[in-house]
């Protein structure tokens, strides 16, 4: 549950953006500049988070007054080598921190920190990662939690699509280039988990929400509404105009879904209203 | 020889009710508070608390019936119940400094040879610490059930009564007391008497988790709970009163209080209750059905809509509106114009900057985009749907406890959406 320090929103002073470059942390930074809230965005070549003498130069980076997004990552950390890279990445923002107090922390995090069987997601479900790379969200929320002395705000969120996602996992944005090449996409199964997908534009006003509202605890980003895999392979087809096909294959695990109850997002943010997966679809798909 | 002179030292919901009752059964009664208001109100005729047949009761047996606010006047008393509220925290778990402040109080007022029943919701252990000889101290389980309080404090279904040696004989005087209720009295060890009402409390809730768990499915799948839950309690297993009907959650605050000690008492002892944890979490997950279904069929479609709310009070027939899920709803409704109307709790309770009161359900409704029934009031299912349709801008009425007649509200075009009923899916 997101507890709000500023019950009346108040634009912060400056948001410093870890993370810029990325899918998430560039629709922070457009969206918080669409508002008029300065936001100084720190890219992988102003700030290697890897690299020796990291936390000093983001400490130097960084005011009093600043609020900071932290959202750079190695995603998806599959492998152990990644994890560790991960780890010292959130430890060079945590020392950065530590050394420089800012007035508001917002941390990306994922909902990978749940159980598997976790259904329905709450913000109070059992944190007990099945993937490295949900241990290692988990791991950065502690290691943030012990730095941090502002108030931090740690948003977890579901699966992301949108038009600039960089990445081609399984699901909304794959399906979108395959259909926009009419190539047959090709489906786990018959498509049957469902999952919550979440448009891109969303994450980037709820993190905006939390930074004006200087809030603190955690809130998952998810829509409450999940959909099969066949039925967004489906929609994406129809949205493209495309004759893809879309394949089944010869199941190999067992079906499993994923539900959020996203009462806590209507208690903290009452007014904010996700995008529907029509709608985000539609506009994950029109050249911008 | 004269009867059992009994008092009543805490003249709450519990006490005053139980002291009536007490009387009704010919009993002299003292009913004993330090709040000198409180006590010059009751014995005026003013109740503080609403109770269907309490007023009447109180005026019937009225010869039978002391009020006071001097503690010197228990020491008439043969038998004296302690029965002040015991407050709980923000997690459930009981205040006890209250209690034993009371205690240290009634026990120097006694007569030499006076009983101390204690009749308050305590932990497993507590009257046992209690610095009275066994013989004069014992518990006794209270049920008491707000809206039907008189009922259960005059026709017990048994009296469970902790004390230090259940082999040997009740007391004459308290024997007495109890036996004129005529129904069967079961001493135990006072440890199992405390833990027995804390039992009862649990299957309780057991009950009505499985109702809240499996009214959601049946509003995810086609199903209707209120078409299943009278096929149950025809079965002798489960039984014709158990606790079926699908409710907002756990209200109220003593089962809460209830669940936080087994989960305290567990966690030291090192048993495992994760089922009590669950039941705590399906709670709160119930609870919030209203505000989603608002969000869902009302905000999702109309973001500037209003709301008229039925019902402050945490249920029918009382004026408690302790966890009581409509303020809860509220004070999530505060970005929205409300109008509320309860037939006893006053407007002012409602969480919200503003909230307008109605004089009727009907002026509650007028012009609301959504109706949200959140109390089962009796006079509540006096309201016409047909009318309810002509005053309202919208079409939506939210009824969990299905207090319009689904037909009648359908009839008239309303959108009706009640618990464990899949026309009431929120998805």
């Amino acid at each position: 549950m997101l507890e709000h320090g500023q019950g009346a929103p108040l634009k912060p002073k400056r948001v410093v953006v870890i993370g810029a470059g990325g899918f998430v942390g560039g629709a922070v930074v457009r969206r918080l500049t669409r508002d008029g809230v300065p936001a100084h965005g720190l890219t992988r070549k102003e700030l290697d988070l890897l690299a020796d003498g990291a936390a000093d130069r983001l400490t130097a980076a960084l005011d009093p007054d600043d609020s900071a997004v932290f959202v750079s990552a190695l995603a998806p950390a599959r492998t152990p080598a990644l994890l560790v890279q991960n780890l010292r990445m959130a430890e060079a923002v945590g020392k950065a921190l530590a050394a420089r107090p800012v007035a508001h922390v917002v941390y990306i995090s994922s909902d990978a920190v749940y159980a598997d069987d976790a259904n329905p997601v709450t913000e109070r479900s059992c944190c007990q990662p099945s993937s490295l790379h949900g241990m290692m969200h988990a791991a950065r929320e502690l290691m943030l939690k012990t730095d941090v002395k502002a108030p931090l705000a740690v948003l977890r969120p579901s699966l992301l699509y949108g038009a600039r996602d960089p990445h081609n996992g399984y699901g909304p944005n794959r399906f979108r280039r395959l259909a926009e090449k009419g190539e047959a996409i090709t489906l786990f199964g018959e498509g049957e988990e469902q999952r919550d997908h979440v448009f891109i534009d969303d994450v980037a006003q709820l993190v905006a929400l939390a930074l004006s509202h200087r809030s603190r605890g955690v809130l998952n980003i998810a829509t409450g509404v999940s959909t099969s895999f066949r039925d967004i392979a489906e929609k994406v087809v129809s949205l493209a105009g495309s004759r893809s096909e879309i394949r089944g294959t010869p199941r190999q695990n067992p079906i499993t879904h994923r539900h959020f109850d996203i009462t806590d997002c209507l208690k903290a943010f009452p007014k904010f209203r996700y995008t529907p997966l029509d709608e985000g679809l539609a506009r994950a798909m029109q050249p911008e | 020889m004269s009867l059992p002179v009994v008092g009543f030292a805490g003249l709450t919901h519990l006490g005053l009710v139980s002291a009536v009752g007490t009387a009704s059964k010919g009993f002299r009664v003292v009913g004993y508070d330090a709040d000198g208001t409180r006590v010059r109100d009751i014995a005026a005729g003013r109740m503080p608390v609403v109770e269907p047949g309490l007023d009447d009761m109180a005026r019937t047996f009225a010869k039978n019936l002391c009020y006071t606010a001097r503690l010197a006047d228990l020491e008439a008393c043969d038998i004296v119940y302690l029965s002040t509220d015991v407050p709980t925290d923000a997690r459930g778990e009981s205040d006890l400094s209250v209690i034993r402040s009371l205690v240290a109080e009634v026990i120097p007022a006694l007569g030499p040879q006076a009983m101390l029943v204690i009749l308050c919701q305590v932990p497993p252990g507590f009257t046992r610490g209690l610095p009275l000889p066994p013989h004069r101290l014992f518990y006794q389980v209270e049920t008491l059930v707000f809206g039907r309080a008189v009922e259960r404090a005059t026709q017990p279904e048994r009296f469970i009564v902790g004390c230090a040696d259940p082999q040997r004989p009740l007391p004459k005087p308290f024997a007495e007391v109890l036996g004129a209720f005529g129904c069967p009295i079961l001493p135990m060890r006072y440890e199992s008497a405390e833990l027995a009402k804390i039992a009862i409390n649990c299957c309780l809730v057991a009950s009505v988790t499985v109702a809240n768990t499996l009214a959601e499915l049946s509003e995810r799948i086609g199903a209707d709970w209120h078409e299943i839950a009278p096929a149950l309690r025809l079965d002798r297993r489960i039984g014709a009163y158990s606790y079926l009907a699908p409710g907002l959650g756990i209200a109220g605050g003593n089962l809460e209080r209830d669940l936080a000690t087994v989960l305290k008492l567990s966690e030291g002892a090192g048993s495992e209750a994760s089922v009590i944890a669950a039941f705590v979490h399906n709670s709160r997950h119930r609870k919030d059905w209203a505000l989603r279904v608002v969000h869902r069929e009302v905000l999702a479609r109309k973001p500037d809509a209003t709301f008229g709310v039925l019902g402050l009070a945490y249920k029918e027939n009382t004026h408690s509106t302790k966890n009581s899920p409509s303020l809860e709803l509220i004070r999530h409704l505060q970005s929205w114009p409300i109008r509320v109307y309860d037939p006893v709790v006053p407007a002012s309770a409602a969480p919200h900057p503003a909230v307008t009161a109605a004089g009727t359900p009907l002026e509650a409704a007028r012009d609301a985009d959504a109706l949200v029934i959140m109390t089962p009031w009796p006079e509540f299912r006096a309201v016409s749907a047909r009318a309810l349709a002509e005053t309202m801008a919208g079409r939506v009425v939210i009824d969990p406890f299905r207090v319009l007649d689904p037909a009648a509200t359908q009839a008239a075009g309303l959108s009706h959406f009640v618990l464990g009923t899949s026309h009431g899916s929120v998805g």
